[in-house]
């Protein structure tokens, strides 16, 4: 039997508190356009939901929005729990009000890019394509 | 307590947590296999299969919740798999999205109504895409259900794209049917037509909490008992939790009166996925090599019956 193709798995998360989603929904649907398979989560997800979802969905990508601040700690542990989970391949990148000084920091915890405001969809998508395990 | 003991009780815990993830991790990546199909896919089938078959015991019970968007078919999953989890069940949930025929993408958010539960290892979610089956299921449903199965868990929801009266291929699967209308739901007539409502095994209105839903499940039932064995029509708000317990009691009622078709039912509905997949894949690489074209014109020309054309197609 001949394999069908499979499309790239992306998770978008909103970890933490902030409740301002319309940019993650700006990206899931333009990275629909895309050709990706998109999984939406919803606002207010724990950290520990965000990695059990990645796990169960086998997604290729977190992809995580944060407007409020609390990146510094939120991010981490994303990463942190998919490489408990024996999942460190999945590429974890951010998006949102992540403050410049920050970013080398986050780098430095596993998040491997950061899109802030400003970035476009097919800039993300030509991204994602270069750097996710093919399995 | 100590800090040294606390910090040990910490450590189980941290170590019981990823042990179920990676088990997850493991199920869901053959997940991912079947859905790519092929060779892999094949073989970890068959692996389920050996196992389900040295197994004892009643086997999971599998319930297709399908009716028209914004029904509430992912909030009342999300409710009815709190209730059997609560009851002990193994439950595991497929969410079927459809995919763009334009990009091949797909947007999944059943899960922003489910609730999560991380760290429960008796629950699992999963959204799969229709990709190329352009169906309200996707071609690797049945397998997936089967690898699911052989994994423990005993009550599998499978809610479907939900496009309407049409929604065969989950009857095929399904050992249950549960159709989910909303407080606008069902008119008498509709209730009469052909399709998915006479192969419900159970008809619910959701969001009873709204008004109208009673007249809803009035309308439906008058319509359905004009036909012979009209499926019971019941009245549930999934957001309130009301009457969810009872919708799950009435189903399992239901799985045991009709002795589930079990494993043969899910490799059958494999069966035909991989049919239906296979004459889809000739039909269109006939009309993008130009067969298609070309028998079209020997026909229009009257060189060619139409039958000889379709069995060269199917061949």
């Amino acid at each position: 039997m001949v394999e069908r193709p499979t499309p790239i798995r992306v998770l978008i998360a909103k970890p933490g508190l902030d409740g301002h989603d319309r940019g993650a929904k700006v990206l899931a649907r333009g990275l629909r356009d895309e050709g990706f398979e998109v999984i939406y989560t919803g606002i207010r997800r724990s950290t520990e939901a965000i990695v059990a979802a990645a796990i169960e969905e086998d997604v290729d990508v977190v992809g995580c929005s944060i407007l409020s601040g609390a990146h510094a700690t939120l991010l981490p542990k994303v990463v942190a729990g998919l490489r408990e989970a024996g999942a460190s391949d999945v590429l974890v990148v951010a998006g949102g009000i992540i403050p410049e000084d920050d970013r080398a920091g986050l780098v430095a915890a596993g998040v491997a890019a950061i899109f802030g405001p400003g970035s476009t969809i097919a800039e993300i998508a030509t991204y994602l394509r270069a750097h996710v395990r093919r399995r | 307590m100590s800090d040294a003991a606390d910090q040990q009780g910490e450590g189980a815990a941290s170590a019981a947590r990823a042990t179920a993830l990676r088990g997850a991790r493991e199920l869901a990546q053959a997940i991912s296999t079947v859905e790519r199909g092929g060779a892999a896919a094949d073989a970890l089938i068959q692996e389920a299969l050996t196992q389900l078959a040295q197994r004892s015991g009643a086997g999971a019970v599998v319930i297709g919740v399908t009716g028209p968007p914004g029904a509430g078919k992912s909030t009342l999953v999300g409710a009815l798999a709190d209730h059997a989890r609560a009851a002990g069940r193994r439950v595991a949930i497929l969410a079927v999205d459809p995919s763009s025929a334009v990009s091949g993408g797909a947007l999944l958010g059943d899960r922003v109504r489910v609730e999560e539960r991380p760290g429960d290892e008796g629950r699992f979610m999963r959204s799969i895409a229709t990709r190329g089956s352009g169906r309200t299921l996707s071609h690797a449903a049945a397998a997936a259900s089967i690898l699911l199965e052989a994994a423990g868990f005993d009550l599998l929801f499978i809610e479907t794209v939900g496009a309407g009266q049409a929604d065969l291929g989950i009857v095929r699967l399904a050992d249950l049917v549960l159709l989910v209308e909303g407080p606008e739901g069902g008119d008498e007539v509709q209730a009469m037509k052909a399709g998915i409502l006479e192969s419900a095994d159970l008809v619910v209105v959701n969001k009873g909490d709204r008004p109208g839903a009673e007249r809803a499940v009035e309308r439906l039932r008058s319509g359905l008992a004009l036909g012979a064995a009209a499926p019971e029509v019941l009245l549930v708000s999934a957001t309130e939790g009301s009457g969810v317990r009872e919708l799950l009691s009435a189903l399992e009622t239901l799985a045991v009166a009709q002795a589930t078709g079990g494993q043969q039912r899910r490799v059958a509905a494999h069966l035909a996925a991989a049919v239906e997949e296979r004459a889809v894949r000739r039909l269109r690489d006939a009309e993008s090599d130009g067969r298609l074209a070309e028998l079209a014109r020997s026909i229009a020309c009257g060189e060619r019956p139409i039958s000889g054309a379709v069995d060269e197609l199917l061949r």
